[in-house]
């Protein structure tokens, strides 16, 4: 499903990915982990189209397409969806309006019949019992006046009404407390299906105790240092980084 | 002064000496003073502080006309009353006002609200009129203000009795139709909200069939104790028009006046607002929103006059500035000596939607006395890159995101108009303003 071949990508000329790979399938839950300024947030940002980033050399196809062409709407109309590690405050749009208009921009591109007013509405309160979320958040302006936690469920919300083929979580658990973030990964984990797949970008192992991965990378240095299966992010829990840092020096 | 600056004056001249004099709406004695201004003829220019940024020169060079009656078709009258389907409709067209499409007005109709011409005053209103023109000194006494003094031919007195609620909105509007020249149209408006009373006022100017206008209107208004206005107003005159408004309002102790000024139309409009406080306790609240495409000027000053304590004003006034229009906002809060426990807020953000698109800024705060609360800001700058991006991230396109966020940055002011039709007749004319807007930059 999403493919990337020695990514390179810099900001205002400093290198941030240094030849990045990463392989997802259909089904999958994939974890990115690493130290801080080890180019995790620049993976999920040039992945769903923020501009401001050079793209330096390597490749990234998603279902066959070639990524790093595409507008960021169309990525989000073919059904990748980013989670915001900073969910951005929009006054004066409605969230439900908001929401309406993302989901039927990406209905009408898979040649589906947009919703109407209640059909919508009727979505929206189920999926907002999946993120325990208070109705009267949908009455505000996007994520105004939100707190933190009420902000990464909004995020979750989002995802849960978009339906997306592949999510990136960039740390969806920075800020959370243990309540917020079972209910997160409750939510995640009631939308997996096996043809859709996670990458989860966390600093912390704790997400991983509610969103089991397949996979955990460790992203170091704007490469992938070391891949796994869930007990890697155990043993990370319990060495923490510097072991495997320490590794890739001297490997250099 | 180059000579082609000079039609304008010699025109006005013309009519000051008019062998018609028994139509001027004002009495001798209140014209008098302003006829002297007028022969002076002294137009203010970009050395005069106040006017540094308003482009006079257009207004000066051509001569206006006085429209003979106009017939129009009453089926276009209507669409202008949609904002407000079931107001006090009072029609002026091309300066004068038309029977045929204004509702019934009357001296104290059972309800307690007056509405008569100013020209045919008498007596104790005529007294009343005039004493609330004379107390509302203009802290820039602009030659503009004079033209509608000196010269109206027309205009309204609306007052409404102690301890009532209109429970219709009067809405005053100005048509202008389709001539060779500028349709001049200078009306004198007094209001009057007497002791414990609320209503609420519409003016708005508008032109049938790209009609020409030059517009300088000048409203008086007083609000009494504890008495409430609410008071829109709405530009939305063609691209040939100018409107150069004076607006003074008193609010005595305990009133509350609340504005809401849009201006969307016309090829410059300079618009004044001045609200002086005249007693303890009154408050103001002042929204308006400038949105200009192609080469408009859109100009707002406002003069907060704080002499009295525990009074509290905001303004919260927003540009959208597109194309190479040019839109100005100066805004004065005056804090005398005596007005301690005063709370003033200023707030002026605007939105550059292209290069060759200008906004000068110029908020002031003036404060004498020392127990008080003032804050003021400005901004001007480009749609946020971060939310541009998280709608794209859902799937919306740029430029519907860029609508959406222009949109959504005029209705943080509109949102806050109650009348529900009205709202949306606003909010409906700056998307339209706005579509035409991101289709051309796309």
């Amino acid at each position: 499903m999403l493919s990337i071949k020695n990514l390179q990508v810099s900001v205002e000329d400093k290198p941030i990915l240094r030849g990045l790979n990463l392989e997802v399938n259909p089904g999958e839950i994939h974890a990115i982990m690493g130290p801080n300024g080890s180019g995790k947030s620049t993976l999920a940002h040039v992945l769903a189209g923020r501009e401001g980033y050079r793209i330096d050399g390597g490749s990234a196809y998603y279902k066959g397409i070639n990524l790093l062409e595409l507008a960021p709407e169309i990525r989000a109309r073919e059904g990748m969806f980013l989670a915001f590690q900073y969910p951005i405050e929009i006054p004066g749009v409605n969230n439900t309006s908001f929401l309406k208009k993302a989901l039927n921009e990406i209905r009408k591109h898979r040649g589906e019949e947009e919703l109407d007013a209640i059909d919508f509405l009727d979505l929206i309160k189920k999926q907002m019992k999946l993120v325990e979320m208070k109705e009267d958040l949908l009455k505000r302006p996007v994520n105004q006046g939100f707190s933190g936690g009420e902000k990464k469920r909004n995020e979750i919300l989002q995802m849960a009404v978009l339906n997306p083929l592949l999510a990136i979580l960039d740390e969806t658990d920075s800020g959370l407390d243990i309540d917020a973030l079972r209910i997160v990964a409750g939510g995640v984990n009631k939308l997996r299906t096996k043809d859709n797949a996670f990458v989860v970008i966390t600093h912390y192992q704790r997400l991983l105790d509610y969103i089991v991965p397949d996979f955990v990378h460790v992203l170091s240095n704007g490469q992938i240092i070391k891949s796994g299966n869930k007990d890697l992010a155990l043993e990370l829990e319990e060495r923490g980084y510097d072991w495997l840092l320490d590794k890739a020096e001297t490997r250099d | 002064m180059e000579s082609s600056q000079n039609q304008f004056s010699e025109w006005l001249n013309k009519q000051i000496h008019s062998s018609n004099s028994g139509a001027f709406a004002l009495s001798p004695e209140l014209r008098a003073t302003s006829l002297s201004v007028l022969d002076a003829g002294v137009f203010p220019n970009r050395k005069n502080e106040e006017w540094r940024y308003t482009p006079l020169r257009e207004i000066l060079s051509q001569s206006p006309v006085l429209a003979d009656k106009t017939q129009i078709n009453p089926a276009l009258i209507a669409a202008f009353k949609e904002a407000v389907p079931n107001a006090l409709h009072l029609v002026f067209v091309d300066g004068e006002f038309s029977n045929e499409f204004s509702g019934s007005i009357s001296a104290l109709d059972k309800t307690g609200l007056t509405i008569e011409h100013i020209s045919t005053l008498h007596g104790e209103s005529r007294k009343r009129a005039e004493d609330t023109i004379r107390q509302s000194s203009l802290s820039d006494d602009n030659i503009f203000q004079h033209i509608s003094l000196g010269l109206s031919r027309s205009g309204l007195f609306i007052e409404i009795q102690k301890n009532h609620e209109v429970d219709r909105i009067v809405h005053i509007l100005h048509l202008s139709t389709k001539s060779e020249s500028r349709n001049f149209s200078n009306p004198v408006h007094v209001v009057r909200v007497s002791e414990n009373s609320h209503m609420q006022l519409l003016e708005q100017y508008a032109s049938i069939d790209a009609g020409k206008a030059l517009s300088v209107p000048a409203v008086y208004i007083e609000v009494a104790d504890g008495a409430g206005l609410d008071h829109f107003k709405i530009g939305l005159e063609s691209n040939q028009s100018d409107h150069v408004s004076n607006t003074v309002v008193q609010v005595a102790s305990s009133g509350v006046y609340k504005s809401h000024q849009y201006l969307l139309g016309s090829r410059l409009t300079r618009a004044n607002l001045e609200v002086i406080f005249s007693g303890a306790g009154a408050q103001a609240s002042l929204r308006g929103i400038y949105l200009g495409n192609a080469d408009q000027h859109l100009d707002i000053r406002t003069f907060m006059d704080h002499a009295f304590p525990h009074c509290s004003s905001d303004q919260h006034f927003r540009g959208i500035m597109n194309d190479q229009s040019r839109g100005v906002f100066n805004g004065m809060v005056l804090v005398r000596r005596d007005a301690q426990k005063t709370d003033a807020l200023q707030s002026n953000k605007n939105l550059l939607l292209s290069r060759e698109a200008r906004v000068d800024t110029k908020p002031q705060l003036e404060i004498y006395a020392d127990d008080v609360k003032c804050a003021h800001g400005a901004t001007v700058g480009e749609l946020d890159k971060d939310a541009l991006f998280y709608l794209q991230s859902r799937g919306i396109e740029k430029a519907e995101a860029k609508l959406m966020l222009t949109r959504a940055f005029a209705a943080e002011i509109t949102q806050e108009i109650e009348i529900e039709t009205l709202r949306s007749y606003v909010q409906d004319r700056i998307s339209n303003l706005l579509d035409g807007v991101h289709a051309s930059n796309v």
